[in-house]
Formats: C-alpha cells, structure tokens, sequence
C-alpha cells in the first residue's frame, strides 16, 4: 500500500496512469506525451509497476501497460479510515464542549432572583 | 450512484453547529482531534497549517470558504515538497442544525482516480504520510 502510495505521489505518474486508464498503451505511446527521456518514463513505469499499480504485457519487444484500478480503490478506504478515526474524535471533543457548554448556561438561568 | 474521485463522510454529533464549527478554526480546538500543533487563519485565503502526530509530517493549505456556522472549505498539501502547490486536495465540511444537534458532512476531493482528477493536483507529500497512518491503523490520540 505504501509502495503504491509513493508511487503516486509523482505528477509524472499519476499522467501516465490517467493515460493507461482506460485503454493499454505501450512504452512508446506513453513516453510521446512527455519531454524527458524514454530512460526517464521506464524508470517511472518501473516503479509504478513495482508497486503494483500498473500491468505489464509484454509481445516481442514491446511492453504494454494498464492500470490496475484495485489499487486505487484501496487507496480511496485508506483515506476512508483516516477520516472516520479524525471524525471519531471530533464528535467525542465536540459533544463533551457542548455537555460543558449546557452545565455553565443552566447554572447562570439557576442565578438568577 | 458514489461518485470513485471522492470520499464522503457523514456523522452526527450532539453538539450544536457553533460548537462543532470552531474545531476546525481555533487551533487550541483542532489539536483535540487533529494533530500536535496547529495555525489557523479562518478567513478564504487564510492558512490552514496542522503539524501531524508524527512532527514531520505538516499539512498545509488554505482556507477556501468559510460560513459560519455551516460550512469550511480547505485546502491542503504537504509542507516540505516544492513541487505540491497549494490545494493538492480539497476538503469540504457541512454542518446541518439536526435537533440539539449537527448533522456533519465531510467531502474528500481530489483523490487519484485518474479519469475524473484535476489538471495540477498533487498528492507529492500527502499520499505517503497517509500511508503510514494507515498502517498503524488510525491516527494516534493526543491524550
């Protein structure tokens, strides 16, 4: 997961990933949407792969590439979890402020003559 | 239908909206449920600046909209990485009056579903540092 993560979290990858969306391009198609090197995109769809985002099929010397939208449906959960923990807490802080808050109001109206 | 490029998170909170509103715009607040340290400007254009539980890990954006004592929009990356610009990713809270209480409305934008993910958006720094809050589970308490 923290592989696939990391993976993302490169603006060049997260492109190629879009283009390999819906349809499997090879590394040719892929590189020809950026200005760096073809050394440069292998290295990225190296590590995408690696960390399992991305499917390789290889047919003579050409290699293929697809996303695997598992992963990111994952990822989507993860962030899920994050905010329901986050979320948990809030409403346990929030509801003892308004328990406090309740206490000193019906204290005051107490006060009064 | 859910849309995929977003997370949706709904809770109800017995707590009236001003009270469940300044969680998200006083720092002192924040850090109850949110982080070690906090700064925050509650005002569009305003930081929204929260040093995580594990220190080296420091979101930081903007704030968007703010409607007391309804809605807070922000922004956030991560500190430290040059190349995230802000509003890496957005966050859209709603509070609905629901009897004594609130009805709270969180949505996540601008996950990395690549067909449906903005132009220039970016999860450089963010990405990582949820992956290790997941790991471990949830974030650690404070207290």
């Amino acid at each position: 997961m923290e592989a696939a993560l990391k993976a993302l979290a490169d603006d060049r990858r997260r492109t190629i990933l879009r283009l390999v969306w819906d349809d499997e391009r090879s590394a040719g198609e892929i590189a020809s949407h950026f200005d760096v090197s073809r050394p440069a995109i292998s290295q990225h769809l190296a590590v995408m792969k690696g960390a399992g985002l991305i499917a390789e099929r290889r047919e003579g010397t050409f290699r293929y590439y697809s996303a695997h939208r598992e992963r990111l449906e994952e990822i989507k959960q993860m962030i899920e979890s994050f905010w329901d923990a986050g979320l948990g807490r809030l409403k346990r802080e929030a509801e003892r402020d308004e328990r406090d808050a309740r206490r000193k109001e019906s204290r005051k109206v107490r006060k009064r003559p | 239908m859910t849309r995929s490029d977003v997370v949706e998170r709904q809770v109800r909170i017995d707590a009236r909206p001003e009270i469940v509103f300044e969680f998200f715009t006083d720092p002192a607040k924040m850090i109850r449920w949110k982080g070690v340290e906090a700064k925050l400007e509650p005002q569009p254009g305003g930081v929204y600046r929260v040093v995580m539980n594990e220190a080296q890990y420091v979101a930081n954006g903007t704030f968007v909209e703010l409607v007391p004592h309804s809605k807070i929009v922000f922004t956030w990356g991560w500190e430290g990485s040059s190349d995230v610009p802000p509003g890496s990713s957005t966050v859209e809270v709603t509070l609905t009056p629901d009897g004594d209480g609130t009805m709270l409305r969180l949505i996540h934008s601008g996950l990395p579903v690549p067909a449906l993910a903005a132009h220039g958006e970016g999860w450089d720094k963010f990405l990582p540092r949820l992956a290790t809050v997941a790991a471990g589970g949830e974030v650690p308490t404070d207290a």
